[in-house]
């Protein structure tokens, strides 16, 4: 009973920290876009085709930055009510989501594929820790880790898409190609393959490299032994006995990256012209749109909150032990 | 058969009874097998061993004797390993995962084959940024690109080709100066996109509606009202003359149908798709603001004559060489390094006029930039041809001091000239009483000269493109003696600094040094408060009052000495120093039969674009 009202008061305090620490994060979506130098009107009218006088500058500005405070903020986000963006003077919410799809398309098809290759890469290097193979796939990779993504990116546009033009350079799909659904498919994952690649090159030899050290932490163990000793067919010890004791550093791995979602494909965004909150707040700090940068660095900070939540209760799944530790 | 000759114990600090390892030989030669492991059967003295394996009959069982029987009375397995095993199974999972990837990429390769299939004859215009905005009056972004992008579906009084103004809405068009009224003669028959009848009463509302919401593009302070006399006949009455009208007004404002816009209060936030109706060679169909891409309809009713395409699409390519040469676009602006390899490839290639220039502001305002002699010694100690050379490898040319490009019709050859002359400008830093200090900087009074100089990237058409300006500016600077801190900032932050007088030196940059000459206007007066490309320059009366009669005189020979003397003393003033005229330049490809060209003179009031919409019009 005593351990059941412990555990209730940490769920309570955890509760109220979230909570504060998501407020806190709010505040700073809040505040941080104001503290760009410039504004609205000056980004884009100052070095535009059109001159402006004061008096028009003072009606465009009175315009666009209707600026309510903070209280007026959170009651809006409160209500679900984003506002909206001074450049296309549409809501929030429709650029947000027209873009979301996209980074998730991207993002998560990276993540979830490097992590994939990473771990059975990992998991049979360190099994056959030793070998030529071995040796050369951690250096391999430790090489390929060292290269950004900038870098990769570019290479690959120009042998793939420049030379053999085996894939398109830029955006998400042929636009307005008029496809059937099937071909719309395959339009799109064509167009998905350059940028998808890059992120996986950028992303799975870290994941191979952790895999890696974790097993080789694991398969020491007494019990691998055991369960070799007990005649299990290797694979499955690979996998199910040392894998799954390795497999934790992984998965918080995995979730920092989606936390890190919409900075961390900003630059193959960029590269690739590819439609996503990357290229969105890209644009909107260029323009210095700010509903649309609130929004964004809003979602960005609470996925990492919502992430680390989740990932406790993964982290149970894994490894009942963690439940248990009260 | 299998020879199990050897058994060797692996690990002794095990706990568990025994775990053995054996290697296994077979009568081949080379040893291909692969037992992975055996478990053993105990029988007494007799160790039965099952193996399972990949390549060895499966559970095939056979005898052997244990290699130490005092602690093996309980064995529970025994461990097979086998060297090359190990490669073996490495190899097999990664081929595995190579023939997965290239199964997948030959489908998505070869399935995008099927794709390229061409039922509707379309054009595809690539641009670095993509969204410029919605493609109406009140919602496109205040840059070329934008008004170009609404320049399709909303058509205006008269227009330019690449030989000058031509017909438009209006067929033809005439000055009364007693009257100081513009008299335009409409095209009859003509149609809105929704099909209803376009008259003279639009444009007069399209006039009195833009100065009840202003169209920052359309400057009307000088236009008293607009009046239909009849359907196709529109008087459009100025307060004062304005020899700038034409191009600024007749050439510049998209006329808008009155039956849709005299119910909307607030034009920025309309966006019905009603707001869209114009009467261009293009119906505007869809903005995709997340993928920055346009698709227009041909508008087969257009009065000036048939469009080319069915479809007009702007994709957005960061890579505008790659989409060009993979036909993902048919038109892109390049950079002029570029241009020598599209040539090879079969593209063509073309050219614009002078008509954007680089500049170096100068903050006016303040001491030592508010002498004028001091912005001379900054004007000889820059060398335009060295940053050419330096920063854009050769590919520009040195911008005439007093603003106004050497292709415009009204440039004075005889502005004064700079010559690049380190040694001079030290000279007249002397003469203001600066003494050489400390490494051959200048001083003054003990404090040293440091001038702040900050850059950015911006460059013609609206992208922005990294270059070393900055760096070079610095480094000439410097060569005379003054000392420079040099920051890069992004865009907006450097503009932001600009706007609020609140710099020391800024590199920046405008275009529509090819359009009407009023740009000078704007480009120097210090009305222009919300300009940051405007030199906002109030100090010589002389100036200011030559700019108000250049832009009021009717008489083009006039104003083209207007104009001259404006540019002797706007070079003489130097409230900020032009800098260079990078090359710009696009590239077509010539399957599409359409022959891509620069305006003379710019689109509209002077845009420096190849996209003219006379180019899809037959």
């Amino acid at each position: 009973m005593v351990s059941g009202a412990n555990q209730a008061a940490g769920r309570f305090g955890q509760v109220i920290s979230f909570s504060l620490a998501a407020l806190a994060m709010i505040y700073l979506s809040y505040l941080l876009p104001r503290l760009l130098p410039g504004d609205f009107v000056t980004a884009t009218y100052a070095s535009a085709n059109v001159t402006l006088t004061a008096e028009q500058e003072d009606g465009l500005r009175a315009y666009y930055t209707q600026d309510r405070g903070f209280g007026d903020y959170l009651l809006r986000l409160v209500t679900l009510d984003w506002g909206y963006s001074y450049a296309f003077l549409t809501p929030v919410s429709n650029l947000f989501l027209g873009a979301l799809p996209w980074t998730i398309l991207l993002l998560g098809s990276a993540n979830l594929i490097s992590m994939f290759i990473g771990f059975i890469t990992g998991v049979e290097a360190a099994w056959r820790h030793g070998s030529r193979t071995e040796k050369g796939l951690v250096g391999g990779m430790t090489v390929l880790e060292g290269i950004p993504e900038i870098c990769t990116g570019v290479i690959l546009l120009v042998v793939f898409a420049l030379n053999l033009q085996w894939f398109p350079a830029a955006g998400a799909e042929t636009a307005y190609a008029d496809a059937t659904f099937f071909r719309r498919l395959i339009d799109i994952a064509h167009h998905l393959a350059l940028p998808l690649t890059t992120l996986v090159l950028a992303y799975f030899p870290g994941n191979f490299l952790l895999t890696r050290n974790s097993m080789m932490m694991v398969i020491k163990a007494h019990y691998i032994e055991t369960a070799r000793a007990k005649g299990l067919p290797p694979r499955r010890i690979r996998y199910a006995h040392a894998a799954r004791n390795a497999l934790q550093p992984i998965v918080t791995r995995f979730g920092l990256r989606l936390a890190f979602m919409i900075t961390g494909a900003l630059v193959v965004e960029r590269i690739n012209s590819y439609p996503g909150l990357g290229t969105l707040l890209f644009n909107a700090i260029q323009a210095r749109d700010l509903p649309v940068i609130q929004a964004v660095v809003l979602f960005s900070s609470l996925i990492v909150l919502c992430v680390i939540l989740g990932m406790e209760g993964v982290y149970r799944i894994i490894d009942p032990r963690i439940g248990n530790a009260h | 058969m299998i020879d199990l000759s050897r058994l060797y114990r692996q690990d002794e600090r095990s706990d568990l009874s025994s775990i053995f390892v054996m290697s296994i030989k077979t009568d081949e030669k080379k040893p291909r097998l692969g037992v992975v492991e055996c478990s053993v059967l105990d029988i007494g003295y007799l160790f039965f061993i099952r193996c399972r394996s990949l390549r060895l009959p499966r559970r095939s069982s056979f005898k052997t004797t244990p290699y130490d029987m005092n602690v093996a009375f309980e064995p529970t397995a025994l461990y097979v390993e086998e060297d090359i095993m190990k490669k073996d199974m490495l190899m097999f999972n990664l081929k595995w995962i190579f023939i997965l990837l290239f199964i997948l990429i030959s489908v998505i390769g070869g399935s995008s084959a099927l794709l390229a299939q061409e039922k509707v004859k379309e054009v595809r215009i690539g641009d670095g940024k993509g969204d410029w905005g919605y493609p109406s009056p009140y919602r496109h972004y205040p840059r070329g690109p934008g008004y170009v992008r609404m320049s399709w579906v909303f058509d205006t009084l008269v227009w330019k080709n690449k030989n000058g103004y031509i017909p438009a809405l209006a067929k033809s068009w005439r000055y009364d100066p007693d009257s100081q009224s513009f008299i335009f003669e409409l095209q009859e028959g003509v149609k809105w996109h929704d099909g209803k009848p376009f008259s003279a009463e639009d444009v007069a509302f399209t006039v009195n509606y833009f100065k009840k919401h202003p169209y920052p593009w359309v400057p009307l302070e000088s236009v008293a009202g607009a009046e239909a006399n009849g359907p196709n006949r529109v008087t459009i009455k100025l307060k004062k003359p304005d020899a700038s009208f034409l191009a600024y007004v007749g050439g510049t404002m998209p006329v808008i149908p009155k039956h849709i816009w005299e119910k909307v209060d607030d034009p920025r936030r309309y966006n019905d798709p009603a707001a869209f109706i114009g009467t261009g060679p293009f119906k505007f169909i869809d903005f995709n603001k997340a993928k920055g891409t346009y698709l227009y309809q041909v508008n087969r009713e257009y009065y000036l004559g048939q469009p080319k395409v069915d479809r007009l699409i702007y994709i957005k390519t960061g890579k505008p060489l790659i989409s060009l040469v993979s036909g993902k676009a048919d038109l892109v602006n390049i950079r002029p390094d570029m241009a020598q390899i599209l040539e090879k490839k079969g593209m063509v290639v073309i050219k614009n006029q002078r008509g954007w220039n680089k500049k170096l502001m100068i903050n006016h305002q303040k001491p030592p930039f508010n002498d004028k002699r001091f912005r001379k010694a900054l004007a000889h100690a820059i060398n335009q041809q060295e940053i050419i050379a330096k920063a854009h490898r050769g590919f520009g040319s040195p911008a005439s001091f007093g603003l106004l490009s050497p292709d415009h019709e009204f440039y004075n050859p005889g502005t004064p000239v700079y010559e690049p002359d380190p040694a001079k400008a030290r000279e007249i830093l002397e003469s203001l009483g600066y003494t050489k200090g400390k490494g051959g900087f200048y001083e003054k009074g003990g404090r040293p000269l440091v001038v702040e100089l900050s850059a950015s990237n911006i460059t013609v058409a609206g992208e922005s493109v990294t270059d070393r300006d900055g760096e070079v500016i610095k480094r000439e600077l410097e060569g005379a003696g003054i000392r420079v801190k040099l920051v890069n900032m992004e865009q907006a932050s450097t503009d932001a600094r600009v706007r609020n007088w609140d710099f020391d030196l800024a590199v920046s940059g405008h275009g529509g040094l090819l359009g009407d000459a009023k740009i000078l206007n704007r480009m120097i007066s210090p009305k222009a408060k919300g300009s940051v490309n405007s030199v906002r320059y109030g100090a010589s009366r002389e100036l200011l009052d030559l700019l108000n009669a250049q832009v009021a005189e009717m008489d083009p020979e006039k104003r083209k000495r207007l104009v001259w003397k404006i540019q002797e003393i706007y070079a003489d003033e130097l409230p900020a120093i032009s800098l260079y005229y990078p090359i710009s330049m696009s590239a077509y490809n010539p399957e599409k039969r359409i022959k891509w060209y620069y305006t003379k003179g710019g689109v509209a009031f002077g845009i420096p674009i190849s996209q003219n919409r006379m180019i899809l019009v037959e």
